[in-house]
């Protein structure tokens, strides 16, 4: 079985970063979540301007986002900004507190001043990350692994290379028991009979043609046709014609495995395998949900070249023609191009990436971490109250 | 007598209480390199934000919109735009919506082969207008040239009948100087609108105000339900009735929707979530130069864009916090409304905010549908 070294939670969870962060609960705080981050270099920000002013749909989602973002393997402590009495930042301390992490919360009251706020932010990162450089790695096997597919900028050739080879690298971690989750359920539209039939059962192909059709329903409501804005203009300057086309070259991204179990935006799987999370076609808020699913490690296929990463978890770039690799490098880790101009075919690249998945869960830096990327969104169903 | 405030005057007639310039990234995947942009150079200011692909309908033309409106609010010298390429919100549809007023270029990642191109070239760019800023000063100014935005946010009964005799005199002052004033419309004074739209001659406000007042009405796609609504409580119409103090017996112009600007001087309703820094944003956009945020306590977000005063009530026994900047308290409103107003001068004339000197700008576009 493949192993790889990683930071072993005392719940159990296996993180393949050992980050220390802050993040905000409202979004009248993002700005001091900001402010106190930068103070302390190491420790990365996670912004968002939710939580606040949402429908109770959007209030849950932003809650579990947040709670899977901060209670991340990848997170080794965490510092919660609330306001006063505030309930995300209590109910965040409380899940954090159950899996044994280091968090704390700080919430505003009468007697604070932004310098002694920012005083007692800092000095808590600081020692925070102390104690996190002393945590070491330890073997894992790969069955711990939970990586997220993600394509975003396609392109005619992201069916063709890089998405049937991060089909190969799925159908390969499955295999050994780890866990691959395929997002994007806007990009399914289309194709959705084809992944739906290679669901493990009836009810689990029942459920994925149920989120696919809310979809379609949530859109007809907009009154408009999804096809205005999907494929985007970039899709169409790379070659793609419909929607249809875009995602019968996305869904190649679950390989050959049997489809085990379909999730909500930001939920973790509950069993090993292939697995689909209803996320949207939007590539930041859906890797934001992935990551909050507890995926470790996001595979991200682009053809036009898209530098977007994560806050908490490592994105793997795979370019899928020469061109895109030759000139957005600086953002893109696996050149899967090669099948088109260097003889080299899908399982190749399948198992280039396979090798790349552990190396980076070993801890090699991927480009948009170098970059230092790390763009959060979370997924937004309704109007602001 | 005539009220003044130094300012910077734009070629279109409008007024900035600060010269910065925007860097304004048209979609979250340009957002990194915006910001590096930005910090690279002085005077600039990183519009980041989460929305602009995978937008459909109404959702989208808001976030097309609202850059366009931020780009254009007087307080931009000059703006850049960055996009990534193969978004929605593509650059060159931004550069043909915003009118030619002042310097303005755009490009994005995939154009220029990748961000460190995209960095180099947009700060050569930004810091040729930096220099420009340097040299030019602020000028004596009329407060006609002034576009005041007071959002409430967070208020309980207290607050609001502390503030409305200062507020209220404030906004009378202001309209007297023919400065335009916009007030937010949110949930709270929502409940009231029948009455507001006695204060108005605009039919279509009248109208939009009356159905307002019979319950919160948003968009939602939960349980299939295209629209979410809830009527409005006794108690709700009570403390709306009392932030309808604030505008005092001021005639109003009419209702602004997300994005509307003001098309003449006096008084406005914009339509505000409760939802600060989307909200902030949102005026920034309807072209306002500086705001009063009235809370129960104070904020701890302001606009990166304009400054905002933070105006609050004196709690008995309470610490002042050092991010307000007015306290209303005891005195007389006459007195306390000069002292306000001479505030508001200060501030558009280039005095920082509490929340500027801590540097706690913010932008966020608001979301009125889903992301597909």
């Amino acid at each position: 079985m493949t192993k790889f070294n990683g930071y072993r939670r005392s719940d159990g969870s296996v993180g393949v970063r050992n980050h220390v962060i802050v993040i905000n609960t409202v979004g009248e705080l993002s700005a001091l979540a900001r402010k106190i981050a930068s103070l302390v270099p190491g420790v990365i920000p996670v912004i968002h301007h939710g939580g606040v002013a949402q429908f109770p749909e959007d209030y849950v989602q932003t809650l579990r986002t947040l709670i899977g973002t901060a209670g991340h393997p990848n997170v080794s402590a965490a510092l919660v900004l609330g306001e006063e009495d505030d309930e995300i930042a209590k109910a965040i301390a409380v899940k954090l507190k159950e899996k044994n992490k280091p968090v704390r919360t700080i919430c505003l009251n009468n007697n604070q001043t932004i310098p002694g706020l920012l005083k007692e932010g800092k000095e808590w990162l600081e020692n925070a990350l102390v104690k996190s450089k002393r945590e070491i790695r330890q073997e894992c096997d790969i069955t711990e692994l939970i990586v997220g597919l993600e394509c975003g900028g396609s392109d005619a050739w992201s069916g063709i290379t890089a998405n049937p080879s991060i089909g190969t690298f799925s159908d390969m971690i499955v295999k050994e028991g780890g866990t691959s989750v395929l997002a994007e359920t806007t990009e399914a539209i289309g194709a959705e009979h084809i992944l739906a039939s290679n669901a493990i059962n009836r009810e689990v192909g029942r459920e994925f043609l149920d989120i696919v059709r809310n979809y379609d329903y949530r859109i007809k409501q907009t009154g408009e046709d999804i096809r205005s804005a999907n494929p985007t203009p970039g899709n169409m300057a790379g070659g793609l014609t419909t929607l249809e086309e875009k995602s019968l070259g996305c869904i190649k991204k679950g390989g050959s495995t049997p489809l085990k179990e379909v999730i909500s935006y930001a939920d973790r799987p509950s069993e090993k395998g292939f697995v689909f999370m209803d996320t949207p076609g939007y590539d930041v808020e859906s890797v934001c949900g992935l990551a909050a699913g507890g995926a470790q490690v996001v595979l991200f296929s682009t053809g036009k070249g898209s530098p977007t990463g994560s806050p908490i978890v490592p994105v793997i770039k795979i370019g899928t023609n020469p061109k895109v690799y030759e000139i957005m490098s600086e953002h893109i880790d696996i050149n899967a191009g090669k099948i088109i101009d260097q003889n080299k075919n899908i399982t190749d690249i399948g198992t280039e990436i396979f090798d790349k998945v552990i190396d980076v869960s070993n801890g090699e830096q991927t480009a948009a971490e170098n970059q230092l990327n790390q763009e959060f969104a979370i997924w937004r169903l309704a109007e602001s109250i | 007598m005539a009220y003044t405030f130094k300012g910077y005057l734009r070629s279109d007639g409008s007024a900035g209480t600060r010269n910065n310039i925007g860097i304004i990234s048209s979609v979250i995947c340009s957002s990194t390199v915006t910001n590096e942009i930005a910090n690279r150079v002085d005077d600039a200011v990183p519009i980041i934000h989460s929305n602009g692909c995978a937008q459909l309908g109404d959702d989208f033309k808001v976030t097309k919109s609202m850059l366009s409106g931020v780009a254009e609010n007087p307080n931009f010298h000059s703006n850049l735009l960055i996009g990534l390429g193969c978004e929605t919100n593509q650059v060159s549809g931004l550069l043909d919506a915003i009118p030619q007023t002042k310097p303005i270029e755009g490009f994005s990642i995939q154009q220029m082969a990748g961000g460190a191109n995209t960095v180099a070239k947009g700060v050569t760019i930004a810091a040729e207008w930096s220099e420009k800023i340097a040299q030019e000063k602020r000028e004596e100014l009329p407060l006609s040239k002034l576009k005041v935005g007071v959002i409430t946010v967070d208020v309980d009964e207290r607050t609001l009948k502390a503030a409305a005799p200062v507020v209220s005199a404030l906004i009378s002052v202001l309209l007297k100087e023919d400065s335009t004033v916009v007030c937010s419309l949110t949930k709270s004074l929502e409940p009231c609108g029948d009455l507001l739209a006695e204060k108005t001659e605009n039919m279509n406000a009248r109208e939009e105000l009356w159905e307002l007042s019979y319950g919160l009405n948003r968009r939602r796609w939960e349980s299939n339900e295209a629209y979410g609504f809830s009527a409005y409580s006794e108690r709700e119409k009570k403390i709306a009735l009392e932030e309808s103090n604030l505008l005092g017996s001021n005639q109003l112009q009419t209702l602004l929707d997300i994005n509307e600007k003001p098309l003449d001087k006096g008084l406005y309703l914009l339509k505000s979530s409760g939802n600060l820094v989307e909200t902030l944003s949102n005026f920034v956009s309807a072209g306002c130069n500086v705001a009063l945020i009235l809370s129960k306590e104070g904020v701890l977000a302001t606009s990166n864009v304009i400054p905002c005063i933070s105006l609050a009530p004196q709690n008995d026994g309470q610490t002042t916090r050092d991010y307000v900047d007015f306290y209303i308290d005891h005195q007389d409103a006459m007195t306390q409304t000069k002292v306000l107003l001479e505030k508001l001068i200060q501030v558009s004339s280039g005095e920082l905010t509490a929340l500027e000197e801590y540097e706690l700008g913010e932008f966020a576009i608001p979301h009125i549908g889903t992301t597909f």
